[in-house]
């Protein structure tokens, strides 16, 4: 769910929809046909008056032409089109109330109530729906066959979808901070329900209504069609009947059988258009953002090597999040081999955008406006890295830089093995490993960070969030990097494991001697285990100096801020992780 | 395991509220239609045997005194029979005999009908999702018209546009009449060209929906760490679009077949009505037509057993896909 890091701004959760070209056509299609449909009757004449111009094209007296009895085609979709909207709104609001009711109460009541209504809504959605209407509009005899028997029986059959939508919606939200406190404030449930839960149960509702209307507006049309709608009634269904029967296609009357349709397709496009904008509250991931920023030209070109044992070096680099304020302003860094440079700084402070963009794994809307990249080979050779062509980066990617995520618990595919996972890895920058090298550096790469080999078969949910970290830093060996970018590798474990974790770091950095780039908000941990450290903050790195410097004299007011908001660092710097030894309170 | 158990469990209740309700309906409405079915099959010269009697009267009851428990029980027996009495549309064939004849047709059209709008429809969703941004975008509010649109007016209007106008294809039937229906090739190439059509509307009316449940979780995945660790990890587009993405996005759309599935039946059902497609969907309207309440019954039945059997068999892939399942965590 890390997106762009704790360093990008938080979406807003927005309780209208945001105003949006697909939105305003929506609601234009849905207000036109709406209007037609309430207002349209009143200036058309009597849709039945039958005339002596039978099929007639349009143009002249009728708009769009007449019927083979020479009824105002017009005429007959105002009155259709009121018809239907009448019975989607009808069964929309029914199968909405239906399914908030098996949806909603049930799982917020939860034990036997809740098991018995999923069980029910399970059953009601596989039986397959139109041929159980068909069955029951067959046994209803056409003369008691009335469009709110109709409604009924749509409504009764249409809800069970929805129900199930709610009802997982409704679990997360029971479990929410402010819908406990209130059950323990003694809340009568129904007024929890009402009003703590609904509002956020809001735009799910409405988009089930939405779907359920065109749904329902479809479904009797179909049963219209098939002659078994609701009688003495006028819907752009019965009126596609008669279009049928009368032959209007064949004899080419496409103005009598044509607009019906189109209508139900406009009506129901306007629909879905108001729901993407929805869609686009509940989960705002899906606003669509521009993929490709015309690449601005940056200024400084790739440095030459500062120093033999510069690994990377950044230069005046700025990260901005579309025309925003950038992220990463002017940042210029340097990373030695087999150094740990620590990465310190509050969320928001640009550090996991910064680390981001030395591999250029920012994602649009972020982009690099300025400053560059260089990767220093240990076998000579410097790589531009923000010039690099797509393939050529892949290829230095993980060969030469790695990353460990922060979050390890989503950083391993769910749906594929361990072995799988590492293995790509190899396939891809090692191709001419025959298949069982591969798995033996595989192997070999987990007893490296002490998790058993027989692992190699699991999936990641069977192993503890420790070991899947374990197997993220043994990913991230694999092809024996130079540098490795950790980004709160341990800030999601418990403190035991978290030590256990750093101290094979430090041991595997000692025995392969890559260089870490080691991001923390938890300066504690970094003033234990890194060389250099880097302070960040509103986007620029306020002081970078060894540990030792930091510790003794902090220049910048923020370091030093930092450093007296942990009162506890008494004993020895590093003693715990660097000898093993319990020194108590370092944390 | 308990996945598995778990699962057929639900599936049997399923078909037993299925049955049930089938027993139940035709007591709860208005009208004797046990009276209709006998004067039909009198009109017809049918002689009305005592058999066919009682088989009428289980599946659609009558007052015989017989107490409900009593002839529930008897009712599932024939329903485990497959004896659902005899067509009068038909007569005198049985419900099962006629449903026999029919059904391949509509299991053949929909099957191949619904795995190719969801291998063309995931797929697209795949590509919008992962291309976002781009010209593909316009896609989405495109397929919102074609989901829009009822099945039976795309039908007519492919019909009229490429059966009569362009003369491409067969307007109505299943096949040719002068072939006899076997494995020779004239028939099965006869059957083909008169599927396509059919095939087509179904293809066409459902794919949106497909496209457009990919492409919201496309999206949303393509958010996930581990993507980012994919490409961190330099893997070439295509392995991180499709075994690292879609991969994951295609599991809500997988769960959710059911509703799809449910639409994808109505709409073949009255598309078949358009075609005079010998299949189970033009049956049950000609059943209707007649007042052959015992035909209709037994084609809900069978309908039902037919979706409930599919759901079933993509909730067993399911678990295949996805490992989490078969521990027993996301049953």
């Amino acid at each position: 769910m890390t997106d762009l890091g704790p360093d990008s701004p938080a979406p807003r959760r927005a309780v209208l929809p945001r105003s949006s070209p697909k939105l305003v056509t929506g609601l234009a299609l849905i207000a036109a046909i709406a209007l037609f449909g309430v207002a349209g009757p009143l200036f058309v004449g009597e849709p039945g008056a039958i005339n002596d111009i039978g099929l007639a094209p349009p143009g002249g007296g009728h708009l769009l032409g007449t019927t083979q009895l020479g009824q105002d085609v017009l005429a007959q979709i105002a009155y259709a089109t009121r018809g239907s909207l009448y019975i989607g709104v009808l069964v929309g609001v029914m199968a909405t109330v239906l399914s908030a009711l098996f949806g909603i109460v049930g799982s917020y009541v939860g034990g036997a109530v809740d098991e018995a209504f999923s069980l029910f809504s399970n059953v009601m959605l596989v039986i397959p729906g139109l041929p159980l209407v068909i069955v029951i509009s067959a046994f209803v005899p056409p003369e008691q066959r009335g469009a709110w028997t109709i409604a009924v029986v749509l409504a009764v059959t249409g809800w069970a979808g929805a129900a199930r939508v709610l009802r997982a919606q409704t679990l997360t939200l029971r479990n929410r901070e402010y819908v406990l406190a209130a059950r323990v404030a003694g809340e009568p449930a129904w007024r929890i329900i009402v009003v703590e839960m609904l509002p956020n149960l809001l735009p799910l509702l409405a988009s089930q209504f939405v779907f359920s209307v065109i749904a329902a507006i479809l479904s009797e049309a179909g049963l219209s069609f098939l002659g078994l709608g609701a009688s003495n009634s006028s819907t752009l269904g019965t009126m596609l009947y008669y279009a049928q029967n009368g032959f209007a296609l064949q004899r080419g009357a496409w103005w009598w059988f044509v607009p019906p349709g189109l209508i139900i397709a406009l009506f129901g496009c306007g629909l879905a258009l108001v729901n993407f904008s929805i869609d686009e509250i509940i989960d705002p991931k899906l606003r669509t953002v521009p993929r490709r920023i015309r690449q601005r030209r940056r200024a400084p070109a790739p440095v030459e090597r500062p120093a033999p044992d510069t690994a990377v070096s950044v230069r005046n680099l700025s990260v901005t999040y579309g025309n925003a304020v950038p992220a990463v302003k002017d940042v210029s860094l340097e990373v030695r081999r087999g150094e740990i440079l620590g990465l310190a700084g509050e969320s928001g402070s640009g550090k996991t955008t910064l680390a981001y963009a030395i591999n250029r794994l920012h994602r649009p809307p972020a982009q690099v406006t300025a400053g560059s990249v260089t990767f220093h080979d240990r076998d000579g050779g410097d790589v531009d890295v923000l010039a690099l062509p797509p393939g050529e980066l892949r290829a230095f990617r993980w060969s030469q830089l790695s990353v460990v995520f922060q979050g390890a618990m989503n950083s391993l595919n769910p749906v594929m093995t361990i072995r799988a996972q590492l293995e790509d890895v190899l396939a891809t920058h090692r191709p001419h490993l025959s298949r069982s090298d591969r798995r033996a550096r595989c192997a070999r790469s987990l007893e490296l960070v002490g998790v058993d080999p027989a692992r190699l078969r699991s999936y990641p949910h069977e192993l503890s969030g420790g070991m899947r970290q374990r197997v993220m830093i043994a990913m991230a060996m694999l092809l024996d990097p130079q540098v490795m970018i950790m980004d709160e590798p341990t800030s999601a474990l418990d403190v035991v494991v978290q030590r256990g974790i750093l101290r094979e770091i430090l041991r595997l950095r000692d025995e392969l001697g890559f260089a870490i780039v080691l991001i923390t908000h938890d300066l504690p941990l970094l003033l234990e285990v890194s060389d250099r450290i880097a302070v960040m903050l509103g986007g620029e790195i306020v002081e970078c100096a060894a540990t030792e410097e930091i510790l003794a004299g902090p220049r910048h007011a923020y370091t030093r801020r930092l450093l007296e908001s942990f009162p506890s660092l008494t004993g020895e710097r590093g003693a715990f992780v660097r000898s093993g030894e319990a020194t108590g309170g370092a944390r | 395991m308990r996945y598995y158990l778990r699962k057929f469990g639900f599936y049997l209740a399923a078909l037993w509220a299925a049955v049930t309700l089938n027993f139940f309906i035709p007591r709860m409405m208005p009208g004797d239609p046990v009276s209709i079915l006998m004067a039909k099959l009198q009109q017809r010269g049918g002689s009305v045997n005592p058999e066919a009697r009682r088989a009428y009267e289980l599946l659609l009851g009558t007052d015989t005194g017989e107490p409900l428990a009593r002839q529930y029980l008897s009712y599932l027996g024939n329903m485990l029979h497959g004896d659902f009495g005899i067509s009068v549309s038909a007569y005198p064939v049985p419900v099962s005999e006629v449903i026999a004849t029919s059904l391949p047709w509509t299991v053949v059209l929909v099957g191949i009908a619904t795995v190719l709008s969801v291998l063309v429809g995931t797929g697209l969703g795949m590509l919008v999702g992962w291309r976002r941004g781009t010209w593909l975008d316009a896609l989405v509010p495109a397929t919102t018209v074609l989901a829009a649109v009822p099945y039976f007016w795309l039908a007519l209007v492919l019909v009229a546009v490429l059966g009569s106008a362009l003369g491409w294809f067969p307007l109505i039937g299943g096949y040719d009449v002068d072939f006899t229906p076997g494995w020779n090739l004239d028939f099965l190439g006869s059957a083909v060209h008169h599927g396509v059509l059919p095939a087509l509307t179904i293809v066409i009316s459902s794919v949106g929906g497909w496209l457009l449940g990919m492409r919201n979780m496309m999206v949303s995945t393509l958010s996930e760490d581990y993507v980012l660790t994919a490409t961190a990890k330099g893997l070439p587009n295509r392995r991180v679009m499709i075994w690292y993405a879609a991969r994951n996005a295609a599991l809500p759309s997988i769960a959710g077949f059911a509703i799809s599935l449910g639409f994808v039946v109505a709409g073949s059902i009255v598309t078949e009505q358009v075609f005079s497609y010998p299949g189970i969907g033009s049956k049950l309207l000609e059943a209707v037509q007649n007042n052959d309440y015992a035909l209709m019954q037994g084609i809900f039945l069978v309908t039902t057993v037919a979706v409930l059997g599919a759901n079933l068999v993509v909730d067993l892939l399911y678990s295949v896909i996805d490992p989490r399942t078969r521990a027993g965590a996301n049953a």
